[in-house]
């Protein structure tokens, strides 16, 4: 459910983004990319459910949200094993050790969007 | 024009960063140490709290912040035992923001406290993700809840600073293991100190206020 509120801060920063664009036609968003870490337990779904919802009646309306996951790797401070780990499992696959350093997995940014400038003549152009 | 690509490179939690922020600088200027106490609706956490006021002593001073989805039942149960207690009501939201606890932390009487405890909503997944400003996250689970909460809830217990199981009185009525629960949260989180207690009977607590002792007296020491 955290989702929802993660999304709203998406929305938030895709309108600013959007807003910042320099472009003589207003723009609409085509598709946002997000990096999403493992350890941030967020549930795909959940999060385009909440993007189609709060995207409503905004130029980011029926854009398509793109995630990336990011795994979680890790150091152990035991043997300097270094590499990926399950979000579940901090236990050095070398040495057994549990002290575990983590690099990568609690991400979440907005990575890019792509974009393009509303066209009124197109349908004319195209009929 | 064609689709165009943007790059962006924007932390989605960056609002909840900037009010977690602003929060540490106060509680560093304050010398009060927050904790942010997460657990399961039920696990025990406002009971753990009536517990340390009884074993409490002259230890530290403390103030509760207490987020729930609705009532103030439990800042009224704090309130009895005259802690300063503040309730935060998120209206169904499943955790606290950053900016809901800054607000009421700035207006607590900081001046005369040490610990600052904030009692987050009980859910063991969304609290997890949003830092409020704390010095630890504080994992509460009750050993009726199953050993096995740790590895399937890694995050909040990966990033806890101390973990405390409640309800040991009741292991001799349930078919759970502390140590095997120990071993559950070792797998997520090697060096996290485990706090196994009793809040009604007091068992186990005196060491869980030791830690919170040290916590506070180290950021006294800060800035001093």
């Amino acid at each position: 459910m955290h989702e929802f509120s993660i999304c709203e801060q998406l929305v938030r920063v895709i309108g600013e983004e959007l807003a910042r664009v320099n472009s003589e036609r207003p723009v609409h968003l085509l598709r946002a990319r997000v990096a999403v870490g493992r350890l941030r337990q967020i549930v795909p779904e959940n999060l385009r459910f909440a993007f189609e919802v709060l995207t409503r009646d905004t130029p980011a309306e029926g854009a398509s949200l793109e995630l990336r996951e990011i795994p979680v790797t890790a150091t152990c401070g035991g043997c300097g094993w270094h590499g990926e780990v399950e979000p579940n499992r901090f236990v050095c696959p070398e040495c057994g050790g549990t002290n575990l350093e983590a690099h990568t997995g609690r991400e979440l940014f907005l990575e890019s969007l792509e974009i393009e400038d509303d066209e009124p003549d197109n349908h004319q152009s195209l009929s | 024009m064609s689709p165009t690509t943007i790059k962006v490179y924007r932390d989605l939690m960056e609002k909840n960063a900037a009010w977690a922020d602003m929060t540490r600088r106060l509680a560093a200027k304050k010398h009060v140490a927050i904790l942010n106490l997460i657990g399961s609706p039920g696990c025990g956490k406002t009971t753990l709290l009536e517990g340390m006021v009884r074993e409490l002593g002259p230890h530290f001073r403390f103030a509760v912040l207490e987020g729930d989805v609705e009532t103030t039942r439990d800042a009224e149960r704090l309130d009895a035992l005259r802690i300063p207690v503040c309730q935060l009501i998120t209206s169904g939201a499943c955790h606290l923001s950053a900016q809901l606890v800054h607000t009421a932390f700035r207006d607590l009487p900081l001046d005369d406290l040490d610990v600052v405890i904030v009692e987050n909503v009980g859910n063991l997944v969304c609290p997890a993700g949003f830092d409020i400003g704390e010095a630890a996250k504080v994992a509460v689970l009750s050993l009726t809840e199953g050993e096995d909460k740790p590895v399937k809830y890694p995050q909040l217990f990966h990033e806890a600073g101390a973990v405390v199981m409640t309800k040991i009185d009741l292991l001799p009525h349930i078919p759970a293991d502390l140590d095997t629960c120990i071993a559950a949260v070792r797998q997520v989180n090697g060096a996290v100190p485990v706090f196994p207690v009793c809040a009604l009977d007091g068992r186990g607590l005196p060491p869980w206020i030791a830690w919170i002792e040290r916590l506070a007296t180290q950021t006294r020491g800060k800035d001093r």
